[in-house]
């Protein structure tokens, strides 16, 4: 798999600058974290367009509504923890319940703060984010689509919250696919047992594909980087030609992107689920690459989980 | 006033000395961690555990013990380092930081003998200490005191003057906090980018007993932490604001934002160790060089190269 030679923070960092140039009522907020989420890059361009908030969570996400009530389109960034878990009631009443147009970023996202551990990681934003009304939630797979997902949603007149992890991602598809609200993306055709991930998850499933190819499982590998609005249609599709559904996410399945899948599939066509993620946990404090292997994240792992539900009855 | 002998006066600072020594080697080990303001707390972790503090450290959960909570728990090297030497852990788990199953990058009070509050996420701290003190006040138990320690950034949270207007409200004259008034935040300096004073004023207004210390000296802080106690009859919380230096010890790092969130190389941390005044361990023989990058997450690793077990 060919790796990209930046960073998601920094593509997220130049890309609020080329947003920047093109929209003038685009406003970034920063909470004491400029060049760890690289909004600095947009600081230095636009420092009459920067607001500097603070230590002050709960505070941003209350003046980011009022922006956006005045006219603003602001992004108030901070780590996906704190945009989550902090200011959780700022964002429900002052920015979803009114959907004024704030567009939230959750950096160093699921496992990516790494050391930080259960402070700084976040297993818990996209369930959080996702039960919030008028709130679209997206989960990019590689830079070309965090850059697409942040023009696209500038077109959508509404709260959106978009992971931006601390990693240097895969390039996860060979050529260009523009995001697309509730479109999933089939990045290899399979009969045996579909793998769903959503953001940096996807390249996973990628490489436990080939492990199963090995041992003659043919596995489908969905990408789904919109998580709310999710693509049913797809959802239903490949379950239908599979049977067995492995979702994979970075972050807690409860409520999470798992049972995202698991709702539209009791709905329409129930098969048999697993959904891989953390339980009932947290990500400690280490390297992010340990804390993939601690819990079992990794793609031989996907692969075994694979092999497990292959072998599990079905549901009717 | 009560005054040091000159015995204790050396005593804290040199545990002071090796509060910075040991969180260097922390940081340094696990290349991850907060060099400003572990180094800016250093004195007052000293003062606290080694004079102020009533612990029991062979038993974590004594019930006549006061209270330590560090709300600013990204300075956790310190408080390790503060607990290590007092023997509520081992020296060796230090070399545990930021790895799976040991010490949490900030803190975990189920993981972390003698931790009593766990955090990571600021503006929390003071809420969950005044909480503890209205708790000693109802159990009647009136010789436990509740001590806080704030790092002036986080100041800025609203959650802060929440717990600073209860505190006051209820008269909890037996929670001491102290701000660790280092003058900087991750990326700048605080009365730049968001200002705070004027401070003690601010304290006082929400009905607090108010003293101002030079934060590294610690004869000064020794008297400010009896001073408290003797102003318990005010029926006021007191807050210390310790005036100090981020990153006090090593030259690059002192009121420098870049050592907020940095680890040095190994060839660096010699470096500082040495103007620490300290050479270095090299009798543990810990292999500083296997030490992860700290940085971008290595999914190359975990896709390309990692060597799976056998199941």
């Amino acid at each position: 798999m060919k790796f990209d030679n930046e960073s998601m923070r920094e593509v997220f960092g130049k890309t609020l600058v080329e947003l920047g140039e093109k929209h003038d009522a685009l406003i970034v907020m920063d909470a004491d974290l400029n060049t760890s989420t690289r909004t600095v890059l947009f600081k230095k361009r636009f420092p009459d367009r920067f607001v500097q908030c603070g230590i002050a969570e709960g505070n941003m996400f209350g003046v980011a509504g009022g922006l956006s009530y005045a006219g603003f389109v602001p992004f108030p960034v901070t780590f996906a923890a704190f945009a989550s878990r902090k200011a959780l009631d700022v964002i429900f009443m002052n920015i979803c319940c009114p959907k004024l147009n704030v567009k939230i970023p959750g950096c160093y996202a699921g496992v990516t703060a790494g050391e930080g551990g259960p402070s700084h990681n976040s297993a818990e934003d996209i369930a959080i984010m996702r039960s919030l009304p008028h709130m679209r939630v997206i989960d990019p797979g590689d830079n070309n689509e965090l850059r697409s997902a942040m023009n696209e949603m500038m077109a959508y007149d509404g709260p959106v919250y978009f992971r931006v992890p601390k990693v240097i991602p895969p390039l996860l598809m060979e050529e260009m696919q523009a995001f697309r609200w509730a479109k999933g993306i089939v990045i290899r055709e399979g009969t045996d047992v579909s793998l769903i991930g959503t953001g940096i998850m996807t390249s996973i499933c990628v490489k436990a594909a080939e492990f199963l190819e090995a041992e003659g499982i043919h596995a489908e590998v969905i990408h789904m980087p919109s998580i709310k609005p999710i693509d049913e249609d797809l959802i239903v599709k490949t379950a239908k030609k599979t049977g067995r559904i492995v979702t994979v996410e970075n972050g807690s399945v409860y409520g999470g992107f798992g049972s995202a899948v698991a709702e539209v599939l009791v709905e329409k066509y129930p098969v048999k689920l697993d959904a891989v993620g953390i339980k009932d946990s947290t990500f400690g404090s280490a390297p992010i690459r340990d804390l993939l292997i601690h819990h079992k994240l990794t793609p031989k792992d996907v692969a075994e989980r694979a092999k497990n539900i292959l072998h599990a009855k079905n549901v009717q | 006033m009560k005054h040091l002998t000159k015995k204790k006066i050396d005593e804290l600072n040199d545990m002071a000395y090796q509060i910075r020594r040991m969180s260097l080697d922390m940081i340094t080990y696990s290349q991850w961690g907060h060099i400003g303001g572990t180094f800016s707390q250093a004195e007052i972790l000293a003062c606290l555990y080694d004079h102020v503090l009533r612990i029991a450290p062979d038993n974590p959960q004594w019930e006549d013990r006061d209270c330590f909570v560090l709300s600013k728990a990204h300075a956790s090297p310190a408080l390790y380092a503060a607990l290590a030497l007092k023997g509520f852990i081992d020296y060796d788990d230090i070399y545990t930081y930021c790895r799976i199953g040991g010490l949490e990058g900030h803190l975990d009070m189920l993981e972390t003998p003698g931790v009593e509050c766990s955090g990571g996420s600021l503006g929390l701290g003071l809420s969950y200490s005044a909480g503890v003190a209205y708790g000693l006040r109802l159990k009647e138990a009136f010789h436990r005191r509740v001590y806080c320690l704030l790092g002036d950034g986080e100041l800025c949270e609203g959650q802060i003057w929440e717990a600073a207007m209860f505190a006051g409200h209820h008269k909890l004259d037996n929670l001491t906090a102290v701000v660790d008034y280092n003058k900087l935040m991750a990326k700048g300096f605080i009365n730049e980018l968001m200002a705070l004073e004027p401070l003690a004023d601010k304290w006082k207004a929400f009905g607090w007993n108010v003293i101002e210390v030079d934060g590294h000296d610690v004869e000064e802080l020794c008297n400010a932490f009896h001073k408290v106690k003797y102003l318990e009859s005010t029926g006021k919380p007191a807050c210390i604001i310790a005036h100090t230096v981020k990153g006090r010890g090593v030259e690059e790092c002192e009121f420098n934002y870049k050592w907020h969130t940095h680890a040095p190389s190994v060839v660096k941390a010699n470096a500082f160790l040495h103007e620490l005044s300290c050479t270095y361990d090299k009798a543990k023989g810990n292999d500083l060089k296997s030490a992860a990058n700290g940085g971008e997450g290595d999914l190359n690793y975990i896709i390309e190269e990692h060597e799976y077990e056998v199941r």
